[in-house]
């Protein structure tokens, strides 16, 4: 599904250039679940955004589902983003102004999806909020903000889901319960997960993980065991 | 799919516009249109109406003038350009009534007439109040209209019979006003109105008979000028096309002041809407940078994105503009309605294009304003989603200054036709907004010094403003600038209003007597000193022709150039020069040393221009046989307008003691006393009397409703200019929320917080104010030198007002916006401004 070779991302700043991302290579297979892991500053969020196709790298190939994006501009890799690509972030990014319901149809109706209202109610539905369809993200808690978020990823069938630190700013009760939910989802639709995350208990749910340190890729293991260990069934609560 | 992005357009226009961000747009937007259709329709059916009021003058929209007879082949000319018509003839003639005989100003009139104003008849004689009634048609044939005047003259009465030439009429109806009864003196002798289909029989008019014919035209303006177009080449120099601005000086002045008032108030309202636009477009867009990144995270292009804001923009403007309009509507009507109840003015409606310019206004500051803040959107990389710190590359300041400046130059160009009046308006904008942003950051400095020595309140309040020391210099300058524009308008139209009254004062004198011989000089002075009342000097008048200059006599030629060579002048001698009266050539008597030891004469400027008259000529005049020779000793302008007595030529002291002179003077006579006026005809036959006060009261009339029009423009653009402050306020508003939240969080009371609040917007306001009144002053000695031709001098009551209305107003507004902070839990305040 994601395949990289020889990446390196670097920005330039008032010292010269800075090396952010330095000559990484990996592939990810279909249906996969791969965690980034590193310190602070590492290049976690970096190398999801090149990923994703949000940002290019400054030297070295990215495909994606089998397009090379990173020779792309940036109207060829929106294309493939509305095409394959689902995010969630560590600060929900819900539109204040939007319902739970609307958050989720925006990017279907985005894509001129039939039946958007439909679609969305359905997986707000199994995200647990089906009696939450028309408050605003201020009148929802963060973990609920970021069910909404989920739902509103997957809604749009994506076949690679791009988490950045998904439980950054959710209590570790919340966090877990919003883990279950994302991973039941991905793995009831197949989806490859890329997950950016510092919290090792997260990564070590993922079928394999990947460590960045200052920009080097240093390992790269799977986790099988963990992986399995996923529980199957997530209990829908809204105690948070 | 275009129609499937056009409807999600809408769909995000609908949810935005919950979010609350566009509704500050779209009030600003919309208030913008209506202020502006509301000035553009009012004004267009306030300028319309006042003009043919005022045509009213004329009793037609258009009249074309002459001693000669209206050529038969021009009659079906209005027809063709779908306009009315109608004529008259006006002559003097003996009229005879029994044993009385009088010289009348006969006025034959055909039907139709008048085209416009009303021809107001009683069946009494001096007639007042609801005696007065509009005719109904004119005279019927053999029948006529008479002056109140001529029942004492001549002892005739309603059914009498009275001759003109060899024509006997029935007096029908006594005519108390005509609306085209001209000004000064062109009317001498009572009016004898009378059905032009008569006018054969009466046999007066002969070849050489002293005849002004006039055709009345009336229609729309459009047809009108095609008409003109058609006219103006086969006019020749024995036609004269009268319009209202060539014959009714005084009216036209007032409107013209009132149109260029109008002007100035349309260009503020405009500039005030922009600076609201401009500033919550910037609000709107910073607050849109999230959502676009996210919209382009989930898959959409640039273009995209461009495209769901270009409809949304376009969508909001094409409703706001709409609802502007409405409002704009409805706020003439209500003007209108409250003018009409206050001066009964019929306003006719407004043309198309006035509210095409409120919809073109709308949206042109839509484009200038409100698109350029947001045109980089689209580029905001959708990493942001990721990395919110990223910086967005929005357009620079000084383009999108560019862009604003262009939209205001062409705005202003727009609205007052003229590139010299908008390129001083701009370029004094310019400057202005310079130096204050200088002089905004020495008060805002000195202020730092004022808070450390100041208790709680203040020293909170005035180290928030240094904190946010670039924020507040803008706004002080939005601020300066709305209050300024403000104080403009305010003192244009003080001393606009203040100008017009002086024009015309109170008990100017409303009736002339003339031909007082030097035996009734002594008895009429008397007779109207009885009744209270002060007539102004008494002026001598001899009648005289003038024949000859430098000794070589007029030829025919020369008489058919100056109507003044053709008839009698009034001659008069002054040891002053009047009030009224400015010298452009010469000397005074005081300073003049004859060349030619002959006595000196003073000359009207218009007048020696068309004849021929320099200083040194030596002029020589006829009067009743005997010769007076006199040399020019000065050139005069004259106020004809000023309701005193003039003359064309003004002799020295002493140069007409040896003609018999008859005297001439003016007198203020209140309604109530207008009996005087019938005793003294009937007392002394011989004096000519002359009433001005209609001429006076129609322009008064005319000078009320300009004036009232102009003080509801005031009041609508004030509500501008409180747009303004509001827009400035609320772009401030979040990162004060936040501010004052934490600091009731941190256990501030309300009322410290609500107390600093009041004192850094009054702070605020109070720096602003003092700008604006230096603004202010600059911007009105321009305009007063090139706009309105007024006295230049200083406003010393903004610079009291100024500030303390600054302070006050932005005070108000600002605790009005942010009441919401100390009422609100400060965890609710907090939480809603993460979102």
């Amino acid at each position: 599904m994601i395949k990289v070779s020889n990446l390196s991302k670097s920005v330039g700043t008032a010292e010269g250039a800075l090396t952010i991302l330095d000559n990484i290579s990996l592939s990810v297979e279909s249906g996969e679940s791969l965690a980034v892991v590193g310190a602070s500053g590492s290049g976690k969020s970096t190398l999801l955004g090149i990923l994703a196709g949000l940002d290019s790298p400054s030297t070295g190939d990215v495909a994606l589902a089998d397009h090379i994006i990173s020779t792309m501009d940036e109207e060829g890799r929106a294309a493939i983003r509305a095409q394959h690509v689902g995010f969630v972030f560590q600060s929900f990014q819900l539109l204040p102004g939007l319902n739970a319901l609307e958050n989720v149809m925006l990017p279907l109706e985005l894509h001129g999806v039939q039946g958007a209202q439909q679609k969305a109610q359905n997986y707000l539905e199994r995200v647990g909020l089906a009696h939450r369809l028309t408050h605003y993200p201020k009148q929802l808690s963060g973990g609920e903000q970021q069910r909404v978020a989920i739902a509103r990823a997957f809604a749009n069938t994506p076949s690679v889901l791009f988490a950045d630190e998904p439980t950054g700013n959710l209590d570790a009760v919340t966090g877990s319960t919003i883990i279950d939910l994302l991973f039941e989802l991905n793995k009831a639709q197949g989806t490859t997960l890329i997950l950016v995350t510092h919290e090792q208990r997260l990564a070590d749910r993922c079928r394999r993980q990947i460590t960045l340190e200052a920009g080097l890729l240093i390992s790269d293991s799977a986790n099988d065991s963990r992986t399995t260990a996923v529980s199957a069934s997530v209990e829908l609560s809204s105690s948070y | 799919m275009k129609s499937l992005r056009f409807l999600l357009s809408w769909h995000l226009l609908l949810r935005n516009w919950r979010s609350g961000e566009l509704k500050i747009l779209a009030t600003a937007l919309a208030l913008a249109v209506a202020i502006v259709s509301a000035i553009a329709i009012f004004s267009d059916r306030l300028d319309q109406s006042i003009s043919r009021q005022s045509n009213t003058y004329l009793a037609a929209d258009r009249v074309v003038s002459s001693r000669f007879l209206i050529p038969t082949q021009w009659s079906s000319k209005p027809l063709e350009f779908s306009l009315q018509q109608s004529h008259t003839t006006e002559f003097s003639s003996m009229v005879f009534a029994g044993d009385e005989m009088q010289l009348a100003a006969v006025k034959a009139v055909a039907d139709h007439y008048p085209l416009r104003g009303n021809l107001m008849v009683s069946q009494i004689a001096f007639a007042v109040g609801d005696e007065i009634t509009p005719a109904r048609g004119i005279p019927k044939e053999g029948e006529v209209w008479i002056d109140s005047r001529l029942i004492p003259l001549m002892n005739v009465g309603l059914g009498d019979i009275l001759t003109v030439g060899n024509k006997d009429f029935i007096v029908s109806n006594i005519v108390i006003s005509e609306p085209d009864a001209g000004a000064g003196f062109a009317v001498f002798g009572p009016r004898v109105l009378m059905n032009a289909i008569d006018l054969d029989a009466t046999g007066v008019i002969q070849t050489g008979s002293r005849v002004t014919y006039k055709w009345l035209l009336a229609g729309d303006e459009k047809n009108l000028a095609q008409f003109e177009q058609w006219l103006t080449p086969n006019l020749g120099d024995h036609y004269q096309y009268v319009t209202i601005k060539n014959s009714q000086q005084n009216i036209s002045l007032a409107l013209e002041r009132g149109t260029q008032f109008l002007m100035l108030a349309a260009i503020i309202g405009v500039l005030l809407a922009s600076v609201a636009i401009s500033i919550t477009a910037q609000q709107f867009s910073n607050r849109h940078i999230d959502q676009v990144a996210l919209l382009k995270s989930l898959g959409a292009s640039a273009f995209l994105v461009r495209q769901l804001y270009f409809f949304q923009i376009i969508m909001l403007g094409v409703l706001a503009s709409l609802v502007g309009i409405s409002i704009g509507e409805i706020l003439q009507r209500i003007i209108a309605v409250s003018l009409s109840s206050l001066f009964s003015i019929e306003l006719v409606g407004a043309s198309f294009s006035a509210y095409g310019v409120g919809l073109m206004t709308g949206l042109l500051c839509l484009v200038c304003f409100a698109l350029p803040p947001l045109w980089h959107l689209p580029k905001v990389s959708p990493l942001k989603v990721l990395r919110r710190e990223l910086a967005v590359d929005s357009i620079g300041v000084w383009l999108k200054g560019s862009i604003g400046l262009g939209a205001i130059v062409l705005l202003v160009w727009i609205y007052s036709g003229d590139s010299f009046i908008t390129l001083t308006i701009v370029a004094s904008l310019i400057v202005i907004v310079l130096i204050s942003a200088l002089l905004a950051f020495t008060l805002l400095h000195s202020s730092k010094r004022i808070g450390s020595q100041a208790g709680s309140y203040w020293r909170l309040a005035l180290s928030n403003l240094q904190r946010y020391r670039t924020q507040n210099i803008t706004q002080i300058l939005v601020f300066a600038c709305a209050l300024m524009l403000l104080m403009v308008l305010y003192s244009v139209r003080t001393s606009l209003i203040k100008e017009w009254q002086l024009q015309i004062p109170e008990n100017a004198p409303n009736h002339f007597l003339l031909n007082i011989s030097p035996s009734e000089k002594v008895s009429v002075q008397a007779l109207i000193t009885r009744q209270n009342l002060t007539p102004s000097p008494f002026y001598p008048m001899v009648l005289g022709r003038l024949t000859a200059k430098n000794n070589i006599d007029f030829t025919k030629l020369d008489q058919q150039k100056s109507n003044a060579l053709r008839r009698e002048l009034n001659l008069s001698w002054s040891e002053n020069l009047a009030a009224n009266n400015i010298l452009t050539e010469g000397v005074w008597w005081n300073q003049w040393q004859s060349s030619t030891g002959l006595p000196g004469v003073s000359v009207e400027a218009e007048e020696a221009a068309e004849i021929g008259l320099a200083i040194g000529d030596v002029i020589s005049f006829s009067l009743g046989g005997l010769v007076l020779q006199a040399e020019i000793a000065s050139i005069r302008s004259v106020d004809w307008n000023s309701m005193t007595p003039n003359f064309y030529f003004l002799f020295s002291p002493g140069a007409l003691d040896e003609y018999s002179a008859n005297f001439l003077t003016s007198v203020f006579i209140p309604n109530q006393q207008r009996a005087l006026i019938a005793t003294l005809l009937k007392e002394y036959p011989t004096i000519t009397v002359i009433e001005v006060g209609k001429i006076i009261q129609r322009i008064k009339v005319i000078i009320d409703q300009v004036s009232k029009g102009i003080e509801l423009m005031l009041w609508l653009v004030l509500l501008g200019g409180v747009l303004v402050l509001i827009a400035a306020v609320n772009a401030s508003m979040n990162a004060r929320m936040k501010e004052t939240g934490l600091l009731r969080a941190l256990g501030s009371g309300k009322k410290l917080i609500l107390r600093s609040l009041s004192m850094e917007f009054a702070t605020l306001g109070f720096i602003a104010g003092i700008i604006a009144v230096f603004g202010a002053e600059t911007l009105l000695l321009g305009l007063q030198y090139l706009i309105f031709d007024g006295q230049i001098k200083p406003h010393f009551e903004l610079w009291i007002i100024g500030p303390f209305v600054g302070a006050t107003l932005i005070a108000s507004i600002g605790l009005l916006c942010c009441r919401k902070v100390v009422s609100i839990p400060p965890s609710i305040v907090l939480r809603e401004l993460d979102m």
